[in-house]
């Protein structure tokens, strides 16, 4: 009963430089057509939801700005879940660390008050919240490189318990981040002197600038300095980093926390830009997920993190633009990055495999 | 204390472990034949909608839990495909599946929004069985697919442990060299149980729409009990019979929140003690990864590993 035609899956020994760019892009295109064909199927028109989204996210110059302000929290996100991936250690917690970091920002920009000069207020405002960011995947790290307890479900169980948390300190009464005597709770905004104004009034904040930056200086080193050396031999073999001396368990653990501290900042930058304070409308953004399917698109590069983003940031501010102008649920924006990372992963059997049908008759001999 | 309100506890805590039963066992069946799919928690999503969405337009509910289970499976073929066949990263491949049907259910749940099911699955009655104090409620006041779930996590454990089948299965999941060297197709086997895992995840999705929430709540209708239900699987030490029990217990955290609030209790505020299950999870994990009790848990040995035949 076999099939006359069988798959072949044969190893690429040099994978063609085209391949890694054109993968990633056929599987954008395809997740449109699919996307396309869903719309079609649901009564919606695609050609109107596309154009829409394309000038709400890319086109338009107000489109422009609010694509790269959302996009400085999905980088963030995206290298925090690069960082630790490349590692093959598998942080998916990244949304509750976001959250985390939401907390930590708009306690320090409470707690300090008006005492300190914006140029230490913003940097102590998002420090906290990177360290917060940190601390919530201090747990997950630690038993991740004592006892080998697998990371992928303890840093997803966090970020539920982060979601109530976040519920809690916004609807306790008497909470240390809401406004006293509000008729709705609310969280209180952090001092002016914490907060930075978006460049031209538009919803793009320096922040934007600072995360490229860090995007950068982590490409360089992992590309360039012994840490990232370090990493590069624990995920390639790890029985050749014992060899060599390394300490994988404490490798593990900082570029877990690092992985954390990056997520946190995410918040934190929240904190200093458009949010201004401690909202639980966060929960349902997803935006630590989406920086899942940004470092899985970018295939854990940097650079191409930054460009992937971007494309994302687009993609979600224009989607969600779409209830507004043609009544079109806004998740088709989430549905869309999940179809382009199933593409992409799948996609990436292209890249690594020639994939070419043989008779079997043949394939027997 | 209200008596009263503790029985209705324990009867909800053998309600609500239907889903994580069904769930569980359909990551069980996946992770025996060596596949890791991490999608769970968006199989659950998309098949409670679409379940509520057939149920409602046909005006019955068993067709929406048909309709439901087979979506699971629908879901799980994406990722039987990606993972078998592709051989992607089965990680990174769950996760896209999470996100995939998170967005596609809250896109189809859109006309869905503040509407509730007509009619709900509802339990069945024993007669005076039913009304015997404490196991009256708990045993006999279950519905059908309650039962069900627990006669197929029975089944399964028999199948699994004293069948042919059920020997090839674990063994695809532990040592897939012998199996395809025994003339099997290893990826036919895991591409089937990718499947059948999907469909009885599907059904526990349909049941928890269609018998408990009654009404789409957008990603709060499942809320997590999909990565709960991966970490069940753990505890259970990938064994059926186990996996009841597990799931019961869990099932008890997940309903305490709201029990203890029925009780008045709160001294606890709320928002935190809906982080209960999640963190008795949590803890659960943490506890059985200890090396001395980990060995003999008896994960799948191959388990996320694609297999490569040596072809030249």
């Amino acid at each position: 009963m076999r099939s006359p035609i069988r798959i072949v899956f044969e190893q690429r020994s040099e994978t063609p430089k085209y391949l890694s760019t054109l993968v990633p892009l056929l599987s954008v295109v395809a997740a449109l057509v699919v996307g396309a064909l869903f719309l079609l199927a649901t009564g919606y028109s695609p050609v109107e939801t596309y154009s829409n989204m394309l000038s709400d996210g890319f086109t338009s110059s107000r489109g422009i700005t609010d694509t790269l302000g959302l996009s400085t929290v999905l980088i963030c996100t995206g290298i925090s879940a690069a960082f630790a991936f490349q590692m093959n250690l598998y942080n998916i917690g990244g949304e509750g660390q976001l959250y985390l970091g939401m907390i930590g920002g708009a306690w320090a920009g409470l707690a300090l008050g008006d005492r300190l000069p914006s140029y230490l207020m913003v940097p102590a405002v998002l420090i906290v919240g990177a360290l917060a960011g940190a601390l919530w995947v201090l747990l997950p790290a630690f038993v991740r490189s004592r006892m080998g307890t697998s990371e992928i479900v303890t840093t997803l169980l966090l970020t539920y318990i982060a979601a109530s948390l976040v519920k809690h300190f916004v609807y306790s009464p008497g909470s240390f981040f809401v406004t006293k005597n509000s008729a709705f709770p609310q969280g209180r905004l952090v001092p002016d002197s914490a907060s930075l104004t978006g460049i031209n009034g538009t919803s793009l904040y320096p922040t934007f600038f600072m995360v490229i930056l860090i995007a950068l200086a982590l490409f360089w080193i992992v590309k360039r300095t012994e840490y990232g050396y370090r990493i590069q031999v624990i995920s390639d073999s790890p029985r050749a980093a014992h060899y060599a001396g390394i300490n994988a368990n404490r490798t593990t653990l900082s570029v877990m926390l690092i992985s954390g501290a990056l997520s946190g900042l995410g918040g934190a930058v929240l904190i200093v830009g458009p949010f201004g304070r401690l909202d639980p409308g966060i929960i349902l953004l997803g935006y630590g997920y989406a920086g899942i399917v940004i470092a899985a698109l970018a295939r854990n590069n940097f650079s191409a993190i930054i460009v992937s983003g971007i494309l994302f940031a687009g993609l979600r501010s224009g989607g969600d633009k779409l209830q507004i102008s043609t009544d079109t649920p806004i998740h088709i924006g989430v549905m869309l990055q999940g179809a382009i990372l199933l593409f992409a992963l799948g996609g990436e059997a292209f890249r690594r495999y020639h994939v070419h049908a043989v008779r079997t008759e043949r394939a027997a001999q | 204390m209200n008596s009263n309100i503790w029985v209705l506890a324990s009867a909800d805590s053998v309600a609500i472990a239907t889903t994580l039963i069904l769930a569980a066992l359909g990551a069980l069946f996946t992770e025996r034949a060596g596949v890791l799919n991490l999608g769970i928690e968006g199989i659950l999503l998309t098949s409670a909608i679409t379940s509520f969405l057939t149920a409602d337009a046909s005006g019955s509910i068993w067709l929406g839990l048909i309709v439901g289970s087979l979506v699971g499976a629908l879901l799980a073929s994406i990722h039987a495909l990606l993972s078998v066949v592709l051989r992607a990263n089965q990680i990174v491949a769950g996760l896209a599946l999470v996100i995939f049907g998170t967005g596609l259910a809250n896109f189809l749940g859109k006309p869905a929004e503040g509407k509730t099911v007509s009619t709900i699955i509802r339990p069945l009655s024993f007669g005076p069985l039913s009304d015997i104090p404490l196991i009256g409620p708990v045993v006999f006041q279950q519905d059908i697919i309650t039962y069900a779930s627990i006669v197929i996590a029975i089944l399964s454990s028999l199948y699994l442990f004293r069948s042919r089948p059920g020997l090839e299965l674990r063994a695809t999941g532990d040592d897939p060299a012998t199996v395809d060297a025994q003339g099997l197709s290893v990826a036919s086997i895991r591409i089937r149980y990718t499947l059948f895992g999907g469909l009885l995840v599907g059904l526990g999705g349909s049941w928890l729409m269609l018998a408990q929430s009654a009404a789409w709540h957008q990603a709060a209708t499942t809320n997590g009990v999909g990565w709960i239900a991966l970490a069940l699987v753990v505890f259970a030490g990938w064994r059926p019979m186990r996996l009841i029990f597990g799931a019961i217990l869990f099932g008890f955290t997940l309903q305490l929140p709201f029990t203890l609030q029925a009780e008045q209790i709160t001294f606890i505020p709320s928002a935190l003690m809906q982080m209960l299950p999640y963190l008795a999870t949590l803890i659960a994990l943490i506890a059985l990864s200890r090396p001395s009790t980990r060995n003999k848990l008896g994960a799948p040995k191959s388990l996320g590993i694609p297999f490569v035949r040596d072809e030249r």
